[in-house]
């Protein structure tokens, strides 16, 4: 049997590093386009219907705000340290990120249930669009939250294990561009929940 | 035992769980057709109860079984035997069937790749096509009957079991394999997007593709930005239904008691479904155009005529497809000044769409036109693409379309224009990438028949429509006798269903000669219709990696085609010039001018 | 019949199967590459094109003579006569294109068949052709969506009120139709799907002091002829659409939503027996929007009567309060 050679730009490392990050980015777009619906569905819906309630929006979403930035930036420390192979460094950003992206989930779930509480529900006779809406949309923004939870996880084991270094840190990058997307969709519904919806 | 145990796992490998582009492109293809095989039984069978309305039909009877007591078919079973019709023909044959084989097949083949970017992500795509494919086949036998509200699923129709029993649980079968069916075409696209951007080999510029790949390339991105939508408003639908939410439900009296839903629209979700629903005609389309502009220039032994024009129309159309949609909703009550907006923007659509026909035209002149099966597909298409699309600029027109609209003429014309071009541009496909597919040459003189009929059958099936349109009558009606305004409409409807018929059994030859060429057809050479374009520098047999030693470098555009030097002999000596020949001195290369 | 439809199947399947492999054998031996497609093959589908074209737009002149006569007679509404002008102006701009595409691709397919003695023209591109037909299609478009935008405008405008015009509700539910008339105060009365109970199907609010004069009609409704008639669309339960296909006009009805639509009659249903010479010609308004099962059999006749006509059948009519 011929062997095929297989030259450069077709090596396994190097086709995940040019595509990677496309792929990515490509993906976001989709997810950027799935939430945009929702949003302009908001807008629709609240143009039809003459009696729309907007909605105060519960402290904890505030606090959700602060600590998604946080996170942020701590991932992105993190991502500067492993520039320069600081792997140790790594690590401890990993794991602040981790566990502000938790933090986040539980004061999401916080806010919702102060939501609740006030009588404001997603579904059933008493519930209105508006609601509806909100619960739906930061519902899943955390469904999408848990899928850079699980990446983040991954890297966290990873540079715990020291695999990581400043000329190997694609999964880094990948899981931080994520990160970053996730936070500045959040920023973005925030926005658009308080003042449009 | 071991041995026998490694041999176990090649098979599983190679055959099911391939990763191998080539393979994923063969598994996209039979999936299609199958699911394209059972969308047509399902419109003879609905054909036969509008040809001949009441009438018992052993075929129907044996069948549908208890969808049809004695031969006939309930009236909402008719509708559901449409829904699942329209779904499967634009969905699972003609999005996931067409772009799936033909990306698949054609991109890293024509690019110069060795595989997808990712063939893991490749591998799942077909895999969640597969499994919402038996979802949706599943939902046929369920109770209350498969989803009837039409393929757009409008709620509150197909919101409530209570309004037909369709909105049950063969509703929430048909979303669920909507959704599964979203993602598949998601990482499909994905996929073929950073393919073709970042994996082409050296010196295939952009300007250099075969426009196969910018066709596919712009169906991906259309797909990549309208599905997320459908998805967001299938979930939205999918809390109406189970959740108790109101987002498309309101003011709702059925079944002698008022619904406790309030405030939600039904119009929000149409344009949730038509932000996607359009661009998708487009998804449906746009490989065809592609598909065809490659066989057209090959076989007419000249390059495409307007290559940057056509580049240029697909980019035009793809653009103007996300702000057209307004069209399939001006008699919903709209505001008249957006009905205006939606007009212009749509008969806009006509002057890329002219310009590629014409420039098909112009390729056609004074070539040199070798009949393969695949030729006479895109000629078919072209066909097909004109007499279908002038019928747009009648439904386009808001003023217009008040009385048309949700006609047969509707019904005509998109069958013309997006079913039968995509239909024929995936024959055309398949006739001429068999080769490639299979390794072996399908039977050109049946294919030549399997042509003639189509074309023939298909415009007796759809052209006739238009008359009943403009007559008034409804689309998803099961029948026209109750109305005595369409009285004379029988013998009409009594042709079109017998020219169904006809393409039906047509179709079969194709069968045969696709299983038969695949199993035992001649083996095919390596570049069987002496063309330019990448893939037919690949050995004929499969082999992973796609060339032996190093992939070919390319020096040219793909459709060096009669490309004479001054004297008037060919250059090269032949009447093709492979993009992996280098250009010779003084030679222009022909993609940029 | 099962077994044996399987057996001839079969039969023909196995027997196609001989056949082919026997012509291609022939085919090989005789030195053919059986893929190539010889000369005289090709000029064969040639020929099949030019008669394909023949066919086909004899096809079309066939159907335009027989099938001609069966569409919707003349509108019957004052809109409608400058919809079909627009029409007839459409289809005189396609019709033409139709037929010279076809004219030119067919021909083109019959004339360039492949001859190896000639060789293929290299024409990749040129822009003045292509600056033609991206112009004169612009142009022609810039006609039609002037042309249809005016008659847009016209049919949307909504009617003026002080101008003598009949009010009428139409509500859809699965699978029938029924009427309102606003009566003498010229004003529908309060509706709502809350308030449905036995005979009044349509939810009229009976506390709402606008109703007690309101007419409700089911099966048929008559309106005026050479009188705006300005219809308020709902739905009950799904979408519906009331499609009025003589008088050119359609409007879905949505539940929630109030949609309207207006139109002025101008030929009579008598008149109208008499220009299709069928005495039993009624118009109708069905339902054009899927909306169930009996979907294909929610049907209202209208009548257009004389205005004396009309007003003697709607005094003739039950009010909402009695
Ligand atoms: C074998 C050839 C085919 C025949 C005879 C056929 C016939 C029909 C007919 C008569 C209807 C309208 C039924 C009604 O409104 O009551 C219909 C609906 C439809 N067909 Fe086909 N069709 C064929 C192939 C295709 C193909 C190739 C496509 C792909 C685009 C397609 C897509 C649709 C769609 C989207 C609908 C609308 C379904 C709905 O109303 O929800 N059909 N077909
Ligand atoms: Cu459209
Ligand atoms: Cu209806």
């Amino acid at each position: 049997m011929t062997t095929i050679t297989v030259d450069n730009i077709n090596s396994r490392a190097e086709l995940k590093r040019k595509t990677a990050k496309p792929l990515l980015w490509i993906g976001i777009m989709s997810i950027v386009m799935f939430f945009g619906g929702w949003t302009s569905a908001v807008i629709v819906s609240k143009g039809s219907i003459s009696d729309w309630l907007s909605i105060h929006l519960p402290n904890a979403f505030y606090v959700s705000s602060v600590i998604i930035v946080l996170s942020s930036i701590f991932f992105h420390l993190g991502y500067l340290a492993i520039k320069k192979d600081q792997k140790k460094t790594l690590f401890i950003f990993v794991l602040l990120t981790l566990l502000s992206g938790f933090g986040f989930v539980i004061s999401q779930y916080l806010g919702w249930k102060t939501l609740y509480e006030n009588g404001i529900v997603a579904t059933g006779s008493s519930s209105t669009n508006a609601s509806s809406y909100l619960y739906l949309i930061t519902f899943f923004h955390v469904l999408h939250l848990l899928a850079g939870l699980i990446s983040l996880i991954v890297v966290s084991v990873k540079s715990k294990k020291e695999r990581y270094s400043s000329s190997n840190f694609l999964g880094v990058e990948l899981s931080l561009i994520y990160w970053h997307f996730l936070g500045a969709l959040w920023i973005y519904l925030f926005i658009f929940l308080k003042y449009i919806a | 035992m071991s041995t026998h145990h490694h041999h176990h796992e090649d098979f599983l490998f190679k055959y099911i769980f391939s990763t191998d582009h080539k393979m994923i492109s063969k598994q996209f293809l039979i999936t299609g057709f199958l699911m394209g095989f059972i969308g047509m039984v399902m419109s003879t069978l609905f054909r036969l109860q509008l040809g001949w309305p009441g009438e018992s039909f052993w075929l129907v009877d044996a069948l549908m079984g208890s969808w049809a007591e004695d031969g006939v078919m309930a009236p909402d079973k008719y509708l559901s035997l449409v829904t699942m019709h329209g779904t499967i023909m634009v969905f699972f044959l003609l999005t996931a069937g067409l772009s799936g084989t033909f990306s698949n097949l054609l991109i890293p083949l024509q690019i110069g790749a060795r595989d997808m970017a990712s063939g893991f992500l490749n591998m799942l795509s077909y895999w969640f096509f597969f499994v919402s494919s038996v979802i949706m086949l599943i939902s046929l036998g369920v109770e209350g009957g498969a989803a009837s509200a039409g393929w757009t699923i409008y709620p509150p129709l197909s919101a409530l079991p209570q309004a037909i029993p369709g909105s049950g649980l063969g509703m929430t079968l048909w979303l669920v394999s909507m959704a599964i069916f979203i993602v598949s075409s998601l990482l499909g696209s994905l996929n073929y997007i950073v393919t073709i951007l970042n994996l082409r080999t050296k010196g295939m510029s952009m300007t250099r593709l075969p426009l196969t790949i910018w066709a596919f390339l712009l169906t991906a991105i259309i797909g990549v930005l309208s599905f997320p939508v459908l998805l967001s408003a299938a979930l939205l639908l999918v809390f109406d239904r189970s959740f108790g939410t109101s987002f498309f439900l309101s003011d709702i009296y059925i079944g002698g008691q008022v619904l406790e839903h309030s405030g939600g629209s039904p119009i929000l979700f149409e344009h949730l479904f038509w932000f996607l629903g359009h661009p998708e005609v487009y998804i449906v389309l746009l490989p065809a155009l592609g598909i065809t502009s490659e066989i057209i220039s090959t076989m007419s032994r000249k390059p495409i005529f307007g290559y940057r024009a056509m580049i240029g129309s697909m980019l035009a159309i793809a653009f103007l497809s996300f702000i057209v949609w307004g069209h399939h909703m001006f008699v919903t009550g709209m505001n008249p000044f957006l009905g205006a907006v939606f007009t212009f923007t749509t008969l806009l659509i006509a002057i890329p769409s002219a310009v590629k026909v014409f420039n098909y035209l112009t390729t056609l002149w004074k070539g040199n036109i070798v009949y393969s099966p695949a030729a006479l597909f895109s000629i078919g298409l072209v066909s097909t693409f004109i007499s279908g699309g002038v019928t747009g600029l009648v439904l386009g027109d808001s003023a217009l379309d008040i009385n048309v609209h949700d006609t047969y003429f509707v019904v005509g014309h998109f069958h013309i224009v997006m079913g039968l071009s995509a239909i024929f541009g995936m024959f055309a496909g398949v006739y001429h990438w068999f080769p490639k597919l299979f390794g072996r040459m399908m039977n050109n003189k049946l294919g030549n028949v399997h042509f003639w009929i189509t074309i023939v059958s298909a415009y007796g099936v759809f052209f006739p429509m238009h008359f009943l349109g403009l007559a008034g009558v409804p689309r998803r009606y099961y029948t026209n006798s109750n109305f005595p305004l369409f009285d004379n409409m029988v013998d009409i409807n009594e042709l079109v269903s017998t020219f169904a018929i006809i393409a039906a059994v047509g179709q079969l030859l194709f069968m045969f000669n696709f299983i038969y060429s695949a199993l035992r057809g001649p083996k095919a050479p390596m570049n069987p219709w002496r063309a330019n374009s990448l893939e037919w520098t690949a050995p004929v047999e499969h082999i992973h990696g796609n060339w032996y030693g190093d992939i070919p470098e390319v020096h040219r555009w793909a459709y060096d085609y009669s490309k004479v030097d001054e004297s008037g002999e060919y250059i090269g000596g032949e009447d093709f010039i492979p993009q992996t020949v280098p250009l010779a001195e003084n030679e222009h290369d022909g993609g940029g001018h | 019949m099962a077994i044996i439809i399987t057996v001839v199947v079969l039969l023909l399947i196995v027997s196609g199967v001989q056949i082919l492999k026997i012509a291609e054998l022939r085919a090989i031996s005789q030195g053919e590459k059986i893929y190539e497609v010889s000369e005289k093959e090709g000029k064969s589908q040639a020929i099949l094109m030019l008669v394909f074209l023949v066919a086909f737009m004899g096809f079309f002149v066939w159907q335009i003579a027989s099938w001609g006569g069966l569409l919707l007679p003349v509108s019957a509404s004052e809109h409608g006569v400058g919809l079909d002008n627009l029409m007839n102006v459409t289809l005189f701009m396609i019709i033409p294109v139709f037929i010279i595409t076809h004219i030119l691709l067919f021909w083109f397919a019959f004339k360039y068949a492949y001859s190896s003695k000639r060789k293929a023209v290299y024409f990749a591109h040129s822009n003045k052709l292509e600056l033609i037909w991206t112009v004169v299609p612009s142009l022609a478009l810039t006609v039609l969506i002037l042309y249809g935008l005016s008659n847009w405008n016209t049919i949307m405008k909504p009617i003026n009120q002080e101008e003598e015009h009949v009010l009428i509700e139409l509500v859809g539910q699965q699978f029938s139709w029924g009427a309102r008339y606003a009566g003498e105060d010229g004003k529908l009365g309060r509706a709502d799907v809350n308030y449905i109970e036995g005979v009044n199907f349509m939810g009229v609010d009976a506390s709402d002091e606008n109703s007690n004069d309101d007419v409700v009609v089911k099966g048929e409704f008559h309106i005026p002829v050479n009188v705006p008639v300005q219809f308020v669309m709902r739905s009950i339960d799904i979408i519906h659409s009331a499609y009025m296909p003589h008088f050119r006009a359609q409007m879905n009805c949505v539940p929630g939503l109030k949609t309207q639509f207006n139109f002025t009659p101008t030929i009579t249903t008598k008149e109208m027996k008499e220009i299709t010479q069928n005495d039993e010609f009624e118009y109708v308004l069905l339902c054009n929007k899927i909306c169930g099962a009996a979907h294909y059999n929610m049907q209202m006749n209208i009548v257009v009567d004389s205005k004396e006509d009309y007003e003697k059948w709607l005094a003739e009519q039950k009010t909402f309060a009695e």
